[in-house]
């Protein structure tokens, strides 16, 4: 007997996946959400190992594949070139035997509607064998540090000392934190309940509802998931709500709401000492939002409006605080998101730190005296973390950044920047997050 | 170590009922080194003697990913069979066809082992799939025959077609 297709289908839908990632501009998540339907639950993980590992060695594949390649495919076969790279992926980084690799590759060229192309797909890949290809040195840094050029020089800039170590924990696959809602039990509690069903946990002493699955699991595995016991968000992105909400009540926004991660995690512990108001400008992420809302079973207001743009939704009663989780080029959450490496460009980041600019400025006139706005990026560019904030200090005189951290946990895992604070990418295993607090001046 | 020749369809050999194996001797545990070495090859994750036109009733299977777990069953009896699972086959006597049969779950197995000793073994999923797939092979069954008369035709047309390319090609 031999095994079904499902292999060979499922290394042609990774194809595919990557292809519209690095061919058509798609997002990650949005192409997997095109095919996942399609593909039998319990073929879901390697779909997904292959098209995040091969997006996200994307540079050090295409470079063998260069090379192995007398010429380059047309661009109407970039599917194939696309499965070249989840066959040289699986060969050179995966503990799939070779044989499988090779026939299931070779295969899925006839599902990508490309039959004549499965002898040069097999030829390609036996010769990478062959020649042990995986044990050569890379033969440039694109390929080397798998990141684009502009990215890796924008990082040495920033991070003369430390660009290496934010280049690998950006190629390293990502731990699944949880967070545990307060008003059912204590991290230390939740990790006993995973305890019980075999999966493993770790705790954070700088986030106190903070648990690092050993290994990620599906949520509805997790005891107390749909009931609103726990909701998943990297460590990193929990220290934001206390921080904001350290003494302070009353009136609350979330100016960048969705999906709702901190909102929800901001009523855990404000609950109705302060009043919530949730906002987005994408009326279908602000659905999500809801959704997160009601699993936790806690209420905010929600408003589809452009925090940018007060003028058209602020009732003119200012708010004690503000959350500004600024939209931003996620250059800290690459290990996540591996495709943000392929689809952001060098010219994006002028443009979103305008962008970041503006929306601090706007918000800052809806803030009361003696209110703060905690400013947070997933970024580790200094473009648009401590330069925004930095100029707009130096414009609002009424503007004063508090720079006291809550406790020695936190202070361990900041590096200090001319204004706010960075956790870099890998710390802790955490994703890579700035915060910036804003005081304005009674 | 020798790769074996494997029967196509529709030869009518594979159609030979096997008969028990008498001794398991050395000559025996050559042939199925034979048998794994030439279904880790093709690559195929069970293969039956009759395949090989060997009519005694003996197979070998290994459905792990990375070759850790072969089975060799020598006179393999079904004792118990328990769910019902519809995967896709394929048959590396039918080479290049994929099509959804419906076996048995959960399979209870005795059989004699490579010393000739006889053990028995419960099975699940896939394994189980591809040991009711090879014992039909020593009873001179095929995984087409469960196809629609239509669709069984079609298949040995086609490979029959093949073949005569290839023959042409090699002239």
């Amino acid at each position: 007997m031999t095994a079904g297709q499902q292999g060979a289908r499922l290394r042609a839908t990774a194809a595919q996946v990557i292809d519209a990632v690095t061919s058509s501009g798609r997002s990650l998540d949005a192409a997997l959400a095109d095919v996942e339907e399609k593909v039998a639950v319990s073929d879901r993980p390697l779909l997904r190992l292959l098209c995040y590992g091969s997006l996200r060695h994307h540079w050090r594949l295409q470079s063998w594949i260069d090379g192995l390649l007398s010429r380059p495919l047309r661009s109407r076969d970039s599917a194939v070139n696309a499965l070249l790279a989840v066959g040289l992926y699986q060969l050179g980084e995966t503990r799939i035997p070779d044989h499988a690799v090779v026939s299931e590759t070779v295969e899925a060229a006839r599902f990508l509607g490309r039959p004549k192309l499965a002898p040069l797909v097999n030829a390609v890949l036996r010769r990478a064998l062959r020649d042990r290809i995986f044990e050569n040195d890379p033969s440039n840094d694109e390929a080397a540090y798998d990141h684009p050029r502009w990215l890796i020089d924008a990082l040495a800039v920033d991070w003369p000392d430390d660009w290496k170590d934010i280049v690998a924990a950006n190629n390293a696959r990502a731990p699944m934190w949880l967070r545990v809602n307060p008003a059912h039990g204590t991290a230390a509690d939740y990790c006993a309940r995973l305890a019980a069903r075999g999966i493993e946990a770790t705790l954070l002493p700088a986030a106190p509802q903070a648990v690092r699955l050993g290994a990620p699991q599906p949520v509805d595995t997790l005891p107390g998931f749909a009931d609103g016991h726990v909701s998943v968000q990297d460590g990193a992105a929990q220290l934001a709500a206390p921080w904001l909400l350290d003494g302070l009540s009353g009136r609350v926004l979330d100016a960048c709401a969705a999906p709702g991660g901190k909102s929800g995690h901001l009523l855990e512990l404000g609950g109705d000492r302060i009043d919530l108001i949730c906002i987005d400008n994408d009326a279908t992420r602000l659905e999500a939002v809801a959704a997160n809302l009601r699993r936790l079973a806690v209420e905010a207001t929600p408003l589809c409006a452009d925090a940018s743009d007060p003028e058209n939704w602020w009732d003119g009663v200012p708010f004690n605080g503000i959350l500004l989780d600024a939209p931003c080029s996620a250059s800290g959450v690459i290990r996540r998101h591996p495709d943000i490496k392929l689809l952001r460009r060098a010219s994006d980041i002028g443009e979103l730190a305008r962008r970041q600019a503006a929306m601090v400025a706007a918000l800052w006139g809806l803030l009361a005296p003696g209110g703060r706005l905690l400013y947070v990026t997933c970024s580790v560019l200094a473009a648009e973390n401590d330069e925004v904030i930095a100029q707009f200090l130096e414009a609002n005189r009424d503007a004063r950044e508090n720079n006291v951290l809550q406790n020695n946990n936190i202070r361990d895992l900041m590096r200090d920047k001319a204004c706010g604070f960075q956790i870099l990418p890998g710390t802790k295993d955490l994703d890579g997050f700035y915060f910036a607090c804003l005081e304005k001046v009674s | 170590m020798a790769k074996l020749t494997i029967l196509e369809f529709p030869d009518p050999r594979l159609r030979t009922k096997a008969i028990p194996v008498a001794a398991v001797d050395d000559e025996l545990n050559a042939l199925i080194d034979d048998m794994f070495e030439t279904m880790y090859a093709a690559p195929g994750i069970g293969l039956a003697a009759t395949q090989v036109d060997v009519h005694w009733r003996f197979l070998v299977a290994d459905v792990s990913p990375d070759q850790s777990q072969p089975h060799a069953l020598i006179n393999p009896v079904i004792l118990e069979k328990d769910g019902v699972r519809v995967s896709e086959e394929g048959c590396l006597s039918v080479p290049g066809y994929y099509e959804d049969v419906q076996r048995a779950e959960h399979i209870r197995v005795k059989f004699l082992n490579r010393e000739g000793d006889p053990v028995e073994m419960e099975a699940d999923g896939l394994l189980a799939v591809c040991i009711q797939h090879e014992i039909d092979h020593l009873d001179g069954k095929l995984f087409v025959d469960y196809l629609s008369e239509a669709k069984r035709q079609r298949i040995r047309k086609r490979l029959e077609k093949s073949r005569r390319h290839q023959a042409a090609a090699a002239m």
